[in-house]
């Protein structure tokens, strides 16, 4: 960013005045107390962090947090109306545009717009051409420009986004939580509010539907949790109601789209995509099998689904079809371009070309064709490296563009000492609403340009936004949209929606918790014993009791299992199980990314709780080094988080099928921990039976009921009965297996053979007690006859949640491409 | 010439295949010099769904889906074309190639769907080592014409038929630098020499006639799907076809099936399966004439 002309500040006008719309702004925020901005500035960053707008990934993503600063920027009416209306004309060109690439190519037959922009452009998807394409218009649905404020006072346009208009979650979450960390600010003025763009968006969706569909479903697709912009379309799939699926949940029968439900198929009548073009169908576009719907694009091509944008938009966020504008217009649209674009030149002309290698210092070059590829700047570049860029200009021209140097306007931004003037570009969000109407979002996403920013390409993945408010002149304007009649929808209350993935991220989310709790149990019973100066021998076997117990839950190996009590072979080996890579520093990745996949059907209560409480246990268990009282600080800490999990998830979800599998995986591993650690604790001479049954209740959380029942005396009998077949007890393998049998039965609606497997499980377990209290005196000898019956038990628990996987996961075989490598060959050997 | 073509793509699977979507390029393309008399797709198992249309370079294409589980999927083309390509002018009163070139680029009346394949595609990336093959038949001023026959008759001068050297995904710089491929790698060197000088060239798939004339030596490329090239010589003379396989410019002895920007475009039999393991493929070509000669 250069140039020599003086930066214009939104604030200030040209006499060094206040521009009136911000002055009660400025005196709202003056009646802060000392301090309040950088205060201010501080609990925004603090809320952005506990709502967990970024990502609970550790990596690249969750330091690339967007920052939001507490001063907004401010549009008056009129400002934002004349903003309006130039970018609905301007989305009204490029829908114009983009149905005669798609279409007749009149365009290109005349010469109007040159073969690279279309030809050479990665953007135009080539399946996405056909005749008639009235059906799949408007092609744009959605649509944001970057703009900026030159010098004369003019906001021009940046680039074009055609395709994905990303940020628009950020916009919305800024104004959330500024709303909450200074509500001061809002009462300067009259705000106008962002919800009725989201539901006039939610209302355009559903129109788009084929005629006379009567409650359409609408679906978002996602890259998935991988994807950076995660957050936003979780977030619009619930402001929009939609369903959020990835490629993998649909599929196409009879020429139809379908979602993949516990249920079965569900069809499928509007896609919101916020994929790449080419990802969405592995058939037609090259690609990995393994990604996209086969049949998509054809499904989309005869009208059975309606996708926004069409998956060829890209094709008109080329930075060198600005320079095409100015005379498209009056052609396409009869009408002047009422908005410039920065000055763009598209170097394809030998004039255009001239001009910038003659002057190269006000130039940035940008690739013609790519909108997200960032720009260079020639006068910031070394001398070799900008030779190489100009030869390769002159022997590809067609491919470049060039636009001209600009400075951004300044807004003022909270700074350590007050406000602090920086340049901003300001991005704009419209949406079709109907026909030729386009409706811009009453507000948008200020980015402050920092050094390196190069201002055009991809938003980048961190920096400072502000917030933009929209003002009215008034207050009577400020009222929602007119009530639009909805037929009455069917009242639902089944689990039977749930996508298959989703269920299966659920149900792996509740038993990786437990497993995690469990796990945190196992390795604080050890220590407690390990750290208590010269272990009694009856301490001794407990020990080796426990290491037995923590291998078979693969918390340690083998060999420090086996190894002799007293040497450090254990407790090494524990504290190694915490670390990032160990075992149980594992789970805790995994824990943090199922829920990141499963966020959308967590209340936001509890994805911050879970954020926060599982960020300080990994934290803890991340700092332990080689401290065992440091280990048994993190244990506790785990297991006040898996705790927390459970009780929030008993709070807050409801008891439809996300909860349901939850729940039901928590259930199936703890049942499966419970066998396990009983058979190798009863393993052992009857004799010695006592230590056994004493660290059962330990683990399973009941010695104090236990004292309560029968004081101190511990007897096989009663023991056993409390932990494995008293269903009242929550710690109990009896409990897990009637919540499974109820879970299983809920889910399907009816008994059905998994609920018999769970309930005889379950039936069987207390079978065993009811032998072992039979046994009368010699029940301890019976008790040690059980650790086989155990194991047999946890066998069976593997295989019913085998079955339950396969019966509502539906693993699909992986995907193959055929043709594109040894197809067509038969003389060739595959490719390897 | 009247011919019947019939090609048989065979897949046949370890595993069942749950379900499969194909996109077929199995049906010749109408030119005026070529007519369609009568074609039909077959497929087996039966599709659940089958869709005809056009695809962006006015091919023919055929969308079907097979949605119960099948262990073998087939598909027959069967046609009957007659053909006949127009004769190319005198190589000496085409225009230079430079001039070619610069139409091109100019896109417009004229030139615009030629334009589409002087750029680079996946498959035949242009670069200076393909440039620099392609030189010497460029030298300045030259017809057209008299270039693109150079630069046909050389590669079956310099380069080696031979099979199982290269697949698919064989770079083209590989192909030149090994001297040795099928009529697809040929192809595709071809189309990159001839983009690298602005020259819009088109990959084309079809079939050459199984047994040659009588006196004539056997085709090579017979007997499968084949592939050859088709170069532009500017508006006035549009384009023509040059099979460097065969050093041949191409008249009567073959069937154009579809064209494209290489042969990701037009890949005769393609398809995302779910399911299926490990798979083969087995694929029967034959074009004989229909008329006695």
């Amino acid at each position: 960013m250069t140039g020599g002309a003086p930066y214009l500040d939104e604030m200030v006008d040209g006499c060094g005045g206040i521009r009136p719309p911000w002055r009660s702004l400025l005196a709202a925020l003056r009646s802060l107390p000392e301090g309040g901005l950088t205060d201010a500035a501080n609990r925004l960053d603090r809320a952005f962090e506990e709502e967990g707008v970024t990502s609970l990934l550790p990596g690249p993503d969750s330091m690339g947090i967007w920052r939001c600063d507490p001063v907004p920027l401010l549009l008056s009416a009129g400002e934002f109306a004349a903003l309006e209306t130039a970018l609905a004309q301007r989305a009204r060109l490029l829908e114009a545009i983009l149905g005669d690439l798609y279409g007749p190519q009149t365009l290109l037959a005349d010469g109007a717009l040159p073969p690279a922009l279309a030809f050479a452009n990665p953007g135009f998807l080539r399946p996405c051409r056909m005749p008639g394409l009235h059906h799949r218009r408007p092609l744009l649905h959605f649509y944001a420009a970057d703009l900026v404020r030159s010098p004369d006072g003019a906001w021009r346009v940046l680039s074009d986004r055609t395709t994905g208009a990303a940020g628009i979650g950020y916009a919305r979450e800024n104004r959330r939580m500024l709303a909450r960390v200074l509500p001061e600010a809002f009462r300067s003025g009259s705000v106008r509010q962002l919800r009725p763009f989201f539901e006039a968006w939610t209302d355009a969706l559903q129109a788009l539907a084929p005629d006379g569909t009567p409650a359409p479903r609408i679906a978002l697709l996602t890259p998935g949790t991988a994807s950076p912009l995660w957050f936003e379309h979780m977030y619009l799939s619930r402001e929009l109601s939609c369903a959020l699926v990835e490629g993998a949940d649909l599929t196409v029968r009879g020429g139809a789209v379908f979602l993949k439900t516990l249920k079965g198929l569900s069809p499928v009548d509007v896609i919101l995509r916020r994929t790449e073009g080419p990802s969405i169908d592995p058939v037609e576009f090259t690609g990995d099998g393994a990604h996209g719907v086969p049949g998509l694009m054809d499904a989309l091509r005869a009208g059975a689904v309606r996708m926004v944008n069409d998956p060829g938009t890209a094709a008109a966020q080329a930075p060198a079809l600005a320079a095409f504008l100015p005379a498209l217009a009056p052609r396409l649209l009869g009408e002047t371009l009422r908005m410039a674009s920065v000055r763009t030149m598209w170097l394809g002309e030998e004039q255009a070309r001239e001009q910038v290698l003659s002057d190269p210092a006000n130039w940035l070059i940008r690739p013609a064709t790519d909108g997200t590829a960032p720009a260079t700047a020639l006068a910031e570049m070394r001398e070799d490296a900008r030779r190489s860029l100009l030869a390769r200009i002159v022997a590809r021209p067609w491919a470049y563009a060039a636009t001209a140097a600009v400075s951004p306007s300044t807004a003022p931004c909270a700074g350590s000492d007050g406000m602090t003037p920086k340049p901003v570009v300001l991005r704009m969000f419209l949406i079709n609403e109907h026909g030729d109407r386009w409706r811009a979002m009453t507000g948008g996403l200020a980015r402050v340009v920092e050094e390196a920013d190069r201002l055009a390409g991809r938003l980048p993945r961190h920096g400072l936004s502000k917030d933009v408010w929209v003002l009215s002149e008034d207050t009577t304007d400020i009222v929602g949209p007119v009530a639009i009649t909805i037929p009455p929808m069917p009242v639902r209350r089944t689990a039977g929606d749930l996508p298959s993935r989703v269920a299966d991220h659920l149900y792996w989310l509740g038993r990786y918790v437990e497993r995690l709790e469990s796990a945190a149990r196992l390795i604080r019973a050890a220590l407690t014993r390990l750290t208590r100066g010269a272990p009694l021998p009856r301490e001794l076997a407990e020990i080796r009791t426990l290491a037995a117990c923590l291998a078979d839950a693969g918390v340690i190996a083998r060999e420090a299992a086996n190894a002799p009590p007293g040497t450090a072979a254990l407790p090494e080996a524990l504290l190694r199980s915490v670390a990032e890579s160990g075992p149980v520093g594992g789970l805790f990745t995994h824990i943090a990314r199922l829920a990141d996949a499963v966020r959308d059907r967590l209340t936001g209560d509890m994805y911050a709780h879970l954020t926060q409480t599982l960020r300080s246990a990994r934290s803890d268990a991340q700092r332990v080094g080689r401290s065992l009282d440091a280990l048994v600080h993190a244990c506790v800490g785990t297991m006040r988080f898996s705790a927390g999990i459970a009780g929030i998830a008993a709070e807050n979800l409801v008891r439809g099928g996300g909860f349901l599998f939850l729940d039901l995986g928590r259930r199936i591993e703890r049942a499966q921990a419970i066998s396990a650690n009983l058979a190798n604790l009863l393993d052992v001479p009857a004799p010695r039976i006592e230590s056994g049954l004493r660290l059962g209740l330990e683990l399973c959380d009941s010695a104090i009921t236990y004292r309560t029942r029968y004081l101190t005396v511990l007897q096989a009998g009663p023991v056993l009965d409390l932990v494995m077949a008293d269903p009242a007890n929550p710690r109990a393998l009896a409990f897990q297996l009637s919540a499974a049998t109820r879970h299983l039965r809920d889910i399907a609606g009816q008994e059905d053979s998994l609920c018999e497997v769970a309930s005889n499980i379950g039936l069987d377990a207390a079978m065993l007690v009811t032998r072992v209290i039979a046994a009368g005196a010699a029940q301890a000898e019976e008790a040690a006859l059980l650790p086989e019956e155990l194991r047999r038990i946890e066998t069976r628990l593997g295989q019913l949640s085998d079955a339950l996987t396969r019966r509502y996961f539906a693993l699909l075989p992986a995907a193959q491409t055929l043709g594109l490598g040894d197809g067509e060959r038969s003389a060739i050997p595959a490719a390897a | 010439m009247i011919y019947r073509v019939r090609h048989t793509t065979t897949y046949a699977y370890a595993e069942p295949v749950d379900l499969a979507t194909h996109m077929l390029h199995l049906t010749p393309r109408v030119l005026p010099y070529q007519e369609v008399i009568a074609s039909r797709i077959v497929a087996e198992p039966e599709p659940s769904g089958l869709r005809q249309g056009e695809d962006h370079f006015g091919n023919r294409v055929t969308w079907l889906s097979v949605d119960t589980p099948h262990a073998t999927f087939e598909v027959t083309t069967e046609a009957d074309v007659s053909v006949s390509f127009p004769v190319p002018p005198p190589a000496d009163q085409t225009p230079p190639w430079e001039e070619v070139a610069a139409a091109a680029r100019a896109g417009g009346p004229g030139a615009w769907e030629a334009a589409e394949f002087c750029f680079d595609s996946m498959l035949a990336p242009s670069g200076a080592e393909v440039h620099a093959y392609a030189a010497p038949s460029f030298a300045p001023g030259r017809p057209i014409l008299a270039a693109l026959a150079d630069l046909n008759a050389r590669f079956g001068r310099d380069f080696t038929f031979r099979t199982g050297v290269t697949n698919i995904s064989t770079p083209v710089v590989q192909v030149l630098n090994q001297r040795a491929g099928v009529c697809q790698d040929f192809t595709h060197v071809m189309i990159a020499g001839l983009r690298s000088h602005g020259i819009p060239a088109r990959y084309v798939s079809g079939y050459i006639r199984t047994r040659p004339r009588p006196g004539q030596p056997r085709r090579r490329g017979a007997d499968q799907s084949h592939a050859w090239v088709s170069a532009w010589m500017g508006p006035a003379h549009g384009w023509v076809d040059l099979d460097p396989t065969n050093d041949l410019i191409v008249s009567d002895e073959h069937v154009v099936l579809a064209w494209g920007r290489d042969f990701a475009d037009i890949s005769p039999v393609r398809g995302v399966i779910l399911g299926g393991g490990p798979h083969g493929v087995s694929v029967g070509v034959d074009l004989e004439p229909l008329e006695a000669e």
